[in-house]
């Protein structure tokens, strides 16, 4: 099995408000300076199926991640768990591009590489939440996608996914190669060990740009982002609390359903 | 298995100038920090004072993550409705001859283990060393829960709060009067609003201390250093007043904040977070054994922190001692000697370096500052006597002097006050 | 401002394993409670006579440790990289 696994660097999707600051005028966010980003929760999910898929029959995991800023950190991160080697897509070209333009990106490394069975991802980045990379790549490359999965196995060249719906779970069968996006469902991801860190640590990571995987200019970078932030801001939440009363409970449930019933929507 | 040259634990100041010294000198070495990153567990003042930074690192003007380069230091006795404070500004010429500069630990601790790593030390964060590996009674190794990592030494720079230095034989656990408590709130105000408030421009800035009510007299006192865009809030109490007092640190800070001295120095600053770290204050008297077979120990792990009553200096002292058992272990390696007597030759550096000479010197200073009536009555004997000076109450003014005595009152004896000045000249 | 609202402005990675263990028998012959003060989260408050520990505020200074004199706080770091992560320090 070769299997290829997209992460991203992201803020701590955890820290709290207090940490960092949104300009917005710039449509930007400060992160505190000096904290590291680190790899999407959900990219760190697809690492660990990878793992356990590896474990359970085989195989090599190949990680790739754009970026320029925390992009060796979090490779050594995925290094230290158990990925077998890693590529860093670096380019002025690539910056600043969009979910498409990164897909882009990502599909060109993915045929340069060429062998390959399954390509993981997150379910979405926890900095933006679009959730479009995994299925774009797919598309890019022509292969069946399932996103959400809560659980992959590989049963003779045949991949079985539990997938999370909105009522519940999917299962599906299908070929490979494939691609599959990860979610939280999936369950714990494991610390990687101070041995893994080492060895990771010694790791060469080659780092490809533009011309080494071949991207069209014209589909990466600002310049080709086909959605365009219009406006970052900290919402304000407003909370106001009335409480609602009566002689006994029945009386109080009786106003209050009153009271329910008079919001509009 | 491998085995590492030098095993460091704790990515502090202490263990990076080690980590750096040695990987610069070609030694593999492994540095394990417990924090998710360098820096995660770390707070401090905010002072780095003295010439080791540059003597380790010397680009670090250029590339340091320096707040603001200090040149006013003010210092207050402070009672509950006064606050009598000396203003010194320096204006000596530029950064270059500043006395110090202002930094926060998540940015300095990275910028320095960066440097490590580039150096080709290998940094492993996110573990935190549990135990020791034994040869006989030579520490050979480091064990990480399950993991053992075998190493020829291994330097200890686990900052105040190191358990290990017991584990490995090289002293007892600290004491709570041989420690202050310190706590701190980072506190945001934009970029013009500090350098209006606090009278500096550019790169400048500013130290304050505070003796007093800050603390309810108890032994300690009361800090604001300006960062860029934020003022590090806090005060250091010694730990053993705390308890002894039922006194908690955490109140404290709150009506340090609430002073009306202070109170519009933060107005309007928004709380973005909250530390609190102890160090250990008694010098020579509380210091373990620096080495024995196969292990350095350093830094706060080592008490090595000056106080002389106005400022903490414990980083500086750190990274010099680093460099020193980097040295040391540079030396051992080269004759393949890891034994006690190979190692005790950074006993004899730091005691050549300024390490050992200012631990030395200020070695009755701990003591010195237990002295109640620095926290109490000076304080109010001071802002008193002020409050005499400048009160026109409407009768005749009563000269100075007689303004002085009265102030003293019920307060001060004159000879506490001469034998406290005998003692504070010997100490400090 | 209280306790609750500083530490709700840090960054803690709480690890399902409780790093600090108090023997509440102990307690129970302690009249000073002097942990009360060591704590600069808070993490121990005194309920109805009873010491309350709770390890998620903890702040790792290592206090506490040297507080009790009768040997009922069992102290350990957290694992690593679990507990508290500062962002300006
Ligand atoms: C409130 C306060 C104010 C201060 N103000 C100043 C000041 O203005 N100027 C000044 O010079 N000094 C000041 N100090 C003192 C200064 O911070 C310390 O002396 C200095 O940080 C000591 O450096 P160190 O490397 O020995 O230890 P630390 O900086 O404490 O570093 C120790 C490192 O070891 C790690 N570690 C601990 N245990 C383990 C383990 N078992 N396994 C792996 N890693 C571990 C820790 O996470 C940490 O990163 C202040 C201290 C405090 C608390
Ligand atoms: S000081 Fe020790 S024995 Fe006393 S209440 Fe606190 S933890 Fe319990
Ligand atoms: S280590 Fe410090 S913060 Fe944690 S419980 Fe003890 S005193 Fe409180």
């Amino acid at each position: 099995m070769e299997i290829i696994v997209c992460i991203k660097p992201v803020l701590d999707p955890d820290l709290p408000p207090a940490k960092f600051t949104v300009d917005g005028k710039k449509n930007e966010v400060i992160p505190p300076e000096g904290v590291p980003f680190v790899m999407s929760p959900y990219d760190a999910l697809a690492v660990e199926a990878a793992l356990r898929i590896k474990e359970a029959q085989g195989g090599k995991i190949t990680v790739l991640t754009q970026g320029t800023k925390y992009a060796e950190e979090i490779m050594r991160k995925a290094l230290a768990m158990g990925a077998d080697e890693g590529v860093i897509l670096s380019d002025p070209a690539f910056e600043d591009s969009d979910g498409f333009g990164t897909a882009h990106v990502l599909a060109q490394t993915v045929k340069k590489i060429g062998k390959f069975d399954l390509i993981l991802c997150g379910r979405q980045a926890a900095d933006w939440d679009a959730g479009v990379v995994g299925s774009l790549i797919a598309e890019y490359l022509n292969i069946p996608v399932v996103i959400r999965a809560k659980s992959i196995e590989v049963l003779d060249g045949v991949l079985k996914i539990e997938r999370i719906s909105t009522n519940g779970s999917e299962v599906f069968e299908l070929g490979l190669p494939a691609l599959v996006t990860l979610s939280s469902e999936m369950g714990q991801v494991r610390i990687p060990s101070g041995w893994g860190i080492i060895s990771a640590a010694k790791k060469q990571v080659p780092k490809w740009g533009a011309t080494d995987i071949g991207t069209d200019p014209s589909q990466t970078g600002a310049a080709a982002a086909v959605n365009r932030l219009v406006k970052l801001y900290v919402p304000v939440y407003e909370r106001k609390c009335e409480m609602v009363t009566g002689k006994d409970p029945a009386e109080a449930a009786a106003r209050l359903t009153e009271k329910i019933l008079a919001i509009k929507p | 298995m491998e085995k590492f040259d030098a095993i460091v634990v704790g990515a502090g100041p202490a263990g990076c100038a080690a980590a750096y010294t040695m990987a610069k000198a070609g030694l593999t070495v492994l540095v394990l920090e417990r924090g998710k990153y360098t820096g995660a567990k770390n707070m401090w003042g905010g002072a780095f004072f003295g010439p080791v930074m540059g003597e380790i690192f010397p680009e670090f003007r250029k590339e340091a993550p320096v707040e603001r380069f200090i040149n006013r230091h003010i210092i207050s006795f402070m009672t509950k409705e006064d606050c009598l404070s000396i203003d010194f500004k320096s204006y000596h010429g530029d950064e270059g001859s500043s006395p110090g500069f202002i930094m926060l630990r998540a940015k300095f601790d990275r910028w320095m283990s960066t440097k490590v790593e580039q150096a080709g030390a290998i940094l492993a964060t996110g573990l935190e060393v549990t135990d020791f590996i034994f040869d006989g009674s030579r520490v050979a190794g480091v064990k990480v829960g399950t993991e053992e990592f075998p190493g020829n030494v291994v330097i200890l720079t686990d900052g105040a709060n190191s358990l290990l230095a017991k584990k490995a034989g090289l002293r007892d656990d600290y004491k709570a009067p041989d420690l202050k408590q310190g706590v701190k709130e980072i506190i945001k105000l934009p970029r013009e609003v500090i350098e209006d408030r606090f009278g500096v421009s550019g790169s400048e800035g500013v130290v304050m201390e505070f003796v007093g009510a800050c603390t309810k007299g108890l032994p300690g006192g009361g800090f604001i250093y300006t960062n860029q865009e934020s003022l590090s809030v806090g005060v250091v109490v010694q730990l053993s007043a705390l308890l002894e007092n039922n006194v908690k640190a955490s109140d404290l800070i709150e009506d340090f904040k609430e002073h009306p001295s202070v109170r519009p120095l933060i107005r309007n600053g928004e709380t973005v977070e909250y530390s609190a770290h102890l160090i250990p204050v008694s010098g020579v008297a509380m210091m373990p054994r620096l080495y024995s077979g196969g292990i350095l120990v350093a830094g706060d792990a080592a008490a090595m922190v000056l106080g002389t009553g106005l400022i903490l200096e414990g980083a500086n002292l750190a990274m010099a001692a680093g460099i020193a058992a980097g040295n040391t272990v540079i030396g051992a390696k080269a004759l393949n000697d890891f034994s006690a007597l190979a190692l005790s030759q950074y006993e004899s550096l730091l005691k050549e370096s300024f390490v050992m000479k200012d631990l030395q010197t200020f070695r009755r200073a701990p003591h010195f500052l237990e002295n109640p009536r620095i926290y109490n009555d000076y304080p109010e004997w001071t802002c008193a006597m002020m409050r005499g000076i400048f009160n026109s109450t409407g009768k005749a003014r009563r000269n100075i002097l007689e303004v002085v005595k009265e102030s003293m009152k019920g307060k001060i004896g004159l000879m506490q006050l001469v034998g406290d000045t005998l003692k504070a000249r010997k100490a400090i | 401002m209280k306790i609750e609202d500083k530490l709700s402005l840090n960054k803690f990675d709480i690890d399902r394993e409780v790093h600090i263990r108090v023997d509440e028998e102990k307690c129970k012959e302690c009249r000073l409670k002097p942990c009360l003060y060591a704590c600069p989260a808070e993490c121990y408050v005194e309920r109805g006579g009873r010491v309350v520990f709770s390890y998620e505020g903890c702040l790792e200074c290592g206090s506490c440790r040297f507080s009790c004199k009768k040997g009922a706080i069992d102290w350990v770091n957290p694992r690593g990289g679990f507990g508290i992560s500062y962002q300006f320090g």
